[in-house]
């Protein structure tokens, strides 16, 4: 008997037990770990914060789930790691705290023989003074901001109705934020509804960012074959806000929120305010902050974490110049390479480097997009560790050792700007490998027969079809398996 | 003050580029066809 336990039920982890679960025999006990108790599509968050969706159709309960096929149900936070035991634990273990209502605050260990950490991100808005739903911006990383979000921008068109101009502005808190697609498809449902409702002239639309520019989108932009000529997203999207009437202002670092201001900095060196009436603004993420002893009880989270808080595994982290960045760079595995019996998915791992070109202003401050690892990949790397557990459950040492590189991965991005199913809008964009390979793919990086955009009503109906399926296969239906990741 | 990208060089797409991504029958055809392209991206690599 094996006991596999996961900690995170995000796109990554929910996938990971769900394909264990399904492979292992009830004498293998499945555990997962998440502090939440619902599940979210987060993708359709941008929905849910401009009000055309509700929290409950965004989110499950996953205990029902969980009961249903089997898996043990802890909700709670994982706190530490001990991969070596200690001496009351033979095998490694973790320590869990509770956060259910029943149980919250109470602390329990569990041993494990295979653990996936898909513990996701920590939104850390405090890496920016009065950034976040705690400070003076919205944020639609959670169904739960996405609502507070919609109420906040009724009260703007609102006040648009009245006849009072409003300055809204969208895009990321932080030089070294990520997800910048989601801030754009928030951008362009915004301006889609203030368009709808009839108030669009008294709008003025921001989108801020650290992108260098536009369509970088944190993977250094993509290229595209169109017509026999070679376009790139740069000018695709470029071509979207100038359509739409949207502002941008590129390679900014937002240092601090004020009730009302922005301050930011740019490129180059020049610290600047902007004022605004709304603004959503993510955060940048950092890793869970699990802390991680040895079998003496001595810390090594040192060894098993990157500063940042998201744990290493095979990847190649030795720091080299940009110019030397390899695809072969990435992890395949996400095993720690210590420790092969623990493995690290979604955004949980620590990525070896960005994939857009990191920059720093003239005064020195960092102005680089992380890499996303959007639910695509999250889900790949999910299923990819739970392949290797089953197979070395079933067959050992010799069982086979799955593997699933970004580097060799393509993901399909469909980025809402509008939604609605006769006049919605979205870009859909697709790009083969996530991370650039300029060895195999010389000057662009990425094959240009699978990497291409388009914008249309099309990508709407796939972006709707996307958010029914994958909560279909979250619920674990029937044939659930047959969906790709 | 405000620093705005410039986006003069971007190009405007024309009113039949506007109409044609609203259009019900040709979108239903690019649908059709993103999802074929998709779908063969995803397998082309790992997944």
């Amino acid at each position: 008997m094996a006991r596999v336990v996961v900690l995170g039920a995000g796109i990554s982890g929910h996938t990971a037990v769900l394909h264990l679960r399904r492979s292992l025999g009830k004498n293998h006990e499945i555990v997962m770990v998440t502090p939440n108790s619902k599940w979210n599509w987060i993708p359709s968050n941008i929905w849910v914060g401009v009000g055309k969706m509700s929290a409950e159709q965004v989110t499950f309960p996953l205990a029902p789930i969980y009961k249903r096929k089997g898996i043990e149900f802890h909700q709670a936070l994982g706190t530490s790691i001990h991969p070596e035991g200690d001496k009351d634990h033979v095998k490694g273990f973790v320590t869990i705290k509770y956060t259910s209502p029943e149980k919250a605050g109470q602390e329990a260990q569990l041993e494990y023989d295979y653990l996936i950490n898909a513990t996701g991100p920590k939104l850390n808005f405090a890496a920016t003074e009065g950034l976040g739903p705690d400070g003076h911006t919205v944020s639609v990383c959670t169904a739960g901001h996405a609502i507070e979000a919609a109420e906040k921008f009724q009260e703007v068109i609102a006040k648009l109705k009245a006849g009072q101009k409003q300055r809204l502005v969208i895009g990321v808190g932080h030089g070294t934020c990520t997800c910048e697609g989601a801030a754009f498809e928030y951008t362009f449902n915004v301006e889609h509804e203030l368009v709808q409702v009839g108030v669009r002239d008294l709008a003025e639309v921001i989108y801020l960012t650290n992108e260098y520019e536009l369509g970088d989108f944190g993977v250094g932009g993509m290229s595209f074959a169109q017509r026999g000529f070679q376009t790139n997203s740069k000018l695709w999207t470029e071509s979207l806000f100038l359509e739409r009437g949207v502002k941008a202002i590129l390679q900014s670092h937002v240092s601090k929120v004020e009730a009302g201001v922005i301050h930011y900095e740019q490129l180059d060196g020049v610290k600047r305010t902007l004022d605004f009436d709304f603004a959503m603004l993510l955060p940048p993420f950092r890793g869970a902050d699990i802390k991680a002893f040895n079998k003496a009880g001595e810390e090594i989270t040192s060894e098993l974490f990157a500063p940042s808080g998201f744990m290493k595994v095979d990847a190649n982290y030795t720091p080299k110049p940009y110019e030397e960045w390899k695809a072969e760079d990435w992890p395949t595995t996400y095993q720690v390479p210590a420790f092969p019996n623990i493995f690290a998915v979604g955004i949980a791992f620590a990525p070896p480097h960005q994939i857009s070109k990191p920059l720093t202003s003239a005064t020195g401050t960092l102005i680089a997009p992380s890499p996303p690892r959007t639910g695509m990949p999250s889900g790949v790397m999910g299923k990819t560790a739970a392949l290797t557990i089953i197979d070395q459950i079933k067959r050992g040492v010799n069982g086979k050792v799955h593997g699933a590189s970004m580097a060799n991965m393509g993901a399909a991005c469909v980025a809402s700007a509008g939604a609605g199913f006769t006049n919605g809008s979205a870009a859909a964009m697709t790009m083969y490998p996530v991370v650039p390979d300029y060895e195999k793919y010389p000057g662009v990086g990425r094959s240009s027969k699978d990497t291409f955009g388009e914008i249309g009503l099309a990508g709407h109906w796939i972006k709707y079809m996307l958010h029914i399926m994958f909560i279909y296969k979250a619920k674990a239906r029937p044939f659930w398996f047959l969906i790709p990741e | 003050m405000d620093n705005f990208a410039d986006l003069t060089g971007a190009p405007r797409p024309i009113d039949k580029t506007l109409k044609m991504r609203k259009n019900v029958l040709f979108q239903f055809w690019r649908f059709i066809s993103l999802n074929v392209r998709m779908v063969a991206m995803i397998f082309r690599g790992d997944h």
